[in-house]
């Protein structure tokens, strides 16, 4: 969008604006998200070593029951209504590792409860998590696709 | 209150539930967090001759820079080769794989090579390296083993 020419009340209005608006303090959520996020995927990196430690898992295979973990306890820590607060602390640290999927599922899941299981809550239990679900599984494919073909050609 | 006293006892169960497993490491419990520089096993009879070929193996791999611990194993033609790939150089695990191979094919053409880097791998070579320190402990049982390491390590999903 272009800079559009501002009568001078829109100018005024700006100013005051301006003067009343909260800072947002981007560092400091930064770092927020950093160490949360950051504790997050520590819990997760033990909860993978559990698996290859006392399970027959290898680091290559233990992801999925790591992720899986994951996602169940940010399911449970949503509906016990922890995640909530955690999420209001850390923000982007909260969201972006895969117990956001969880988190998202439940909490429309919750939303909804009130207008039935099946037009509430199963209607709109993917509401958020959909698109994470769509866009994760198309990526994906293209990912494979490209493999695929570079290794058709002998590149990788 | 109440909230937390469920909360507590979720945790309580979860962890409950999951302890107590029999089938756990048991000596070699700590090779993940420590070098342990076991020596290479032999699962065949006439060890001497063939121990020669594992310890020369385990030098030559010891020579990369990237490595801290290496586990030879050997059955038979088939060796299995397990390193820990020092922190810092594992973004170019991939590399260093496929130039280990490649070096180990040429140098014995005698012999299959089944390398990883992938620490259950370690753990389970180390874990049958003490096992086999059990004078009890048979062959054949080792040699099945062995062969579910190898079934282990081919496992993508």
């Amino acid at each position: 969008m272009g800079k559009k020419k501002m009568t001078p009340e829109q100018q005024k209005y700006k100013e005051l604006e301006q003067k009343y608006e909260l800072k947002r303090p981007v560092l400091k959520n930064c770092l927020r998200a950093f160490l949360v996020g950051g504790l997050i995927c520590t819990i997760g990196q033990a909860i993978s070593y559990f698996y290859i430690y006392f399970f027959n898992f290898t680091e290559q295979t233990a992801g999925n029951p790591t992720v899986a973990t994951m996602v169940f306890i940010s399911m449970l820590l949503t509906g016990f209504g922890v995640y909530d607060h955690l999420g209001q602390f850390a923000g982007a640290g909260s969201a972006v590792p895969v117990t956001g999927f969880g988190n998202a599922v439940i909490s429309a899941a919750i939303e909804h409860r009130t207008e039935g299981f099946v037009l509430g809550v199963g209607g709109n239990m993917f509401k958020l998590a959909g698109s994470v679900i769509l866009f994760g599984v198309f990526s994906a494919f293209v990912v494979a696709l490209i493999k695929t073909i570079l290794m058709q050609w002998g590149v990788l | 209150m109440k909230k937390t006293a469920t909360l507590m006892l979720t945790i309580f169960y979860l962890v409950s539930l999951s302890a107590c497993n029999n089938d756990g490491p048991k000596t070699s419990g700590l090779a993940l967090l420590q070098t342990t520089h076991p020596s290479p096993t032999i699962l065949s009879e006439n060890k001497d001759k063939e121990m020669d070929v594992a310890k020369d193996v385990e030098r030559e791999i010891s020579k990369f820079k990237e490595l801290y611990d290496v586990a030879v194993i050997k059955k038979d033609k088939e060796m299995l080769v397990a390193y820990k790939v020092k922190h810092l150089q594992r973004f170019r695990m991939k590399q260093i794989e496929k130039k280990m191979t490649k070096l180990l094919e040429e140098k014995y053409p005698k012999y299959t090579f089944i390398v990883s880097s992938d620490y259950k791998i370690f753990l389970e070579a180390v874990e049958l390296h003490e096992s086999m320190k059990n004078p009890n402990y048979s062959k054949k049982k080792a040699k099945e083993r062995f062969d579910r390491i190898v079934k282990l390590r081919n496992e993508l999903t």
